[in-house]
């Protein structure tokens, strides 16, 4: 990292933390936090088996996985098959209760 | 949303129904012109011709592009029918559909043998978890998003099976992007090496199929000694009258259950039923009071019934069942109301099964039986453990019949805690999906031969009573206090997860999720024994298809 100079606290903190031993936390904070097309936690459980490193709340990160079809197993997707499902919940976050099973129990 | 809750009604999707149309025959199958005068082929025959043929052209050999190159169970054609409606706009009524599923089930269905290895999905058993399909690449590319057995239950040659990846890509074209899609030759392994993976290890003609379609379907109306096991409560058994009851579109079944629990309190039931691909048997009832499903497979000569029920809104719950014809000239131990007997000790024991009012009841060395009270489908006895009997496993014997699982034991030696590793979800909480429970049992174990626990030798003692706890799995779960917030667990090892949605009171308002150490402690004399396992609680899915 010696071509690089940080410009911000927190990069500032990164420098310091390889200067201190600790490059593996700082390669772990290298990837983007949260749930993007560059992370792949599982719908159930996480790379490591746990829960820990899922996006969660999911809600906060729901149609990031529908409109691109991530989980189309576990979530609808939007982009094909179930174009109207999240038409009731403009946010997840605050509208999940509207959202239906697609393939509902009688 | 495309479709809305259907009412209640019989297996959904399944339900019978008729149409008038044009009769015209066509397929790659050789199917018997006597099986084709039935009424609700025909009907089903016209639907297709009526419905798909639009889309699906018709091939040099007058089959149908596609349809009449699948082989899939009842739940495979319900997905396929909910599909082509859902994505494609079919105009099919409920009734029309529920014809097509028969029709299809019946044509091209699975041969008993061929669905064995894949029961488990069929029959929503929870906890299950699956071998990797060692074949090529499919678990990688298959089983990361679906079960196993979801492909396992579909039949299709090579290049059907590359039409299924076509339609993959098409319909959900970021397929490519997500890991282990964009780090390899995604398309080059999916179009080339994995259909020709699966078309040769799940082909669309088999001898089993055509052994199958050849075979005499059995009738499965009669009087049935049965039993079964629900995890959490215990054994049960008793009887089931089947009667046949003639329906739109073929044959099916109502059925009459009178049960006793292990206390000998009355379990009653009742359902109707429909027998798909001649063995598949879909029913529809109440069991205990409450809606319940039935998914059995009936043997190829109809003297057995084996499956699952489970509660039609919340699938995780239910119970095994075991049925074998009353009556029969052979004689049959189908379950005990308890799988164990303390050295020392005295228990009244139920044993269900066929033809148990002849002959002998036996324990083994060391154990007397009383006889209590005994008919055709049950005996109940005293039976009496010397303080000097043997510990270990023993054969149960009445008359000629012989059953295995049943232990002696002086002191326990461990408690596992079954299942071992399983999954929650949060539900409901307002919203529309319920939240998906896991039950646990704290099973006591002998040592066995070699005298260490936990190996393969061990012999299962049954459920024993137990206290139960979580803790946090690891140290994230601990820091994330899972344990407050994933769920509660009752005093019957009965785990609820706590409600949906994001919880504002938990650190980055996340959901209600945890990885919890489930641990049951077992008091056995003057021991305490623990056992462990592991409950990831989870999020909810909100596609909950009949097979994941």
């Amino acid at each position: 990292m010696k071509h690089l100079t940080p410009i911000n606290k927190k990069a500032r903190l990164v420098d310091q933390a390889v200067e201190n031993g600790h490059l593996d936390e700082v390669v772990a904070m290298q990837v983007v936090v949260g749930c993007a097309s560059t992370m792949d936690p599982g719908w159930e459980v996480d790379p490591f088996g746990s829960v820990a490193a899922l996006c969660a709340p999911m809600e906060a990160d729901l149609y990031g996985c529908s409109d691109p079809c991530w989980w189309p197993a576990q979530v609808p997707d939007t982009i094909n098959s179930y174009p109207d499902w999240n038409a009731k919940a403009a946010s997840a976050q605050n509208d999940w209760r509207a959202l239906q099973s697609v393939f509902p129990k009688d | 949303m495309g479709q809305k809750p259907r009412g209640p009604g019989r297996w959904p999707g399944l339900l019978l129904g008729a149409v008038a149309g044009g009769v015209v025959f066509g397929g790659a199958l050789t199917v018997a012109q006597d099986a084709l005068a039935d009424d609700g082929r025909m009907q089903g025959r016209a639907l297709v011709e009526e419905r798909c043929s639009a889309c699906h052209q018709k091939e040099a050999d007058g089959s149908l592009h596609r349809i009449d190159h699948v082989r899939k169970t009842p739940e495979g054609w319900t997905m396929t029918l909910f599909r082509m409606r859902q994505f494609h706009g079919v105009a099919l009524s409920d009734e029309e559909q529920r014809t097509l599923v028969r029709y299809f089930a019946d044509r091209q269905g699975l041969a008993p043998e061929e669905a064995a290895p894949y029961r488990y999905v069929l029959e929503r058993r929870p906890s299950v978890v699956e071998e990797p399909v060692t074949d090529g690449d499919l678990t990688v590319m298959c089983a990361r998003c679906h079960s196993v057995a979801r492909v396992g239950l579909q039949r299709r040659d090579e290049d059907e099976w590359r039409r299924l990846v076509n339609f993959h890509l098409g319909q959900w074209p970021t397929i490519e992007y997500s890991a282990q899609g964009r780090d390899r030759k995604w398309w080059e392994i999916a179009s080339t090496e994995i259909p020709q993976t699966l078309g040769g290890k799940f082909p669309f003609r088999t001898d089993a199929w055509t052994s199958w379609q050849a075979a005499p379907k059995p009738d499965l109306s009669g009087r049935w000694a049965v039993a079964g096991h629900r995890a959490g409560i215990g054994s049960y058994g008793g009887t089931a009258t089947v009667t046949k009851e003639a329906t739109k579109d073929g044959d099916g079944y109502r059925i009459a259950y009178d049960l006793t629990d292990s206390a000998g309190k009355p379990l009653k039931g009742e359902g109707r039923s429909t027998v798909f691909t001649g063995y598949e048997w879909r029913g529809t009832g109440t069991l205990d009071g409450k809606p319940v499903r039935e998914v059995f497979a009936a043997s190829r000569d109809g003297s057995r019934l084996d499956g699952r029920w489970f509660l039609t809104q919340q699938d995780e719950v239910g119970g095994s069942l075991h049925a074998v014809r009353a009556g029969g000239a052979d004689s049959t131990i189908l379950g005990t109301s308890q799988s164990f007997l303390k050295a020392g000790s005295t228990a009244r024991i139920t044993l269900w099964g066929s033809g148990l009012d002849r002959g002998e009841v036996g324990f083994g060395p060391g154990v007397s039986a009383k006889i209590l009270s005994r008919g055709p489908t049950s005996v109940t006895v005293e039976a009496t453990a010397a303080a000097d009997a043997v510990p270990g496993a023993r054969s149960l014997t009445v008359g000629g019949a012989k059953s295995a699982g049943f232990a002696v034991y002086a002191t326990l030696d461990s408690i596992r805690v079954e299942p071992d590793f399983t999954i929650a979800r949060v539900g409901g909480n307002g919203g529309p999906v319920p939240p998906m429970t896991a039950q646990f049992e704290a099973v006591g174990y002998l040592n066995g031969p070699d005298s260490k626990p936990g190996t393969a030798d061990d012999v299962r003692v049954g459920p024993m009573p137990a206290s139960w706890s979580v803790e946090p799995f690891n140290d994230a779960a601990a820091q994330m206090e899972d344990v407050k917030f994933a769920g509660a667990m009752g005093s019957n090892g009965l785990f609820t997860p706590a409600g949906a949605g994001p919880n504002p009171q938990r650190q980055f308002g996340t959901n209600n999720i945890g990885d919890l150490k489930v641990v049951g402690t077992v008091i056995d004399g003057s021991a305490t024994l623990t056992g462990t396992g592991r409950l990831i609680s989870t999020v909810q899915r909100w596609n909950d298809p009949p097979i994941h």
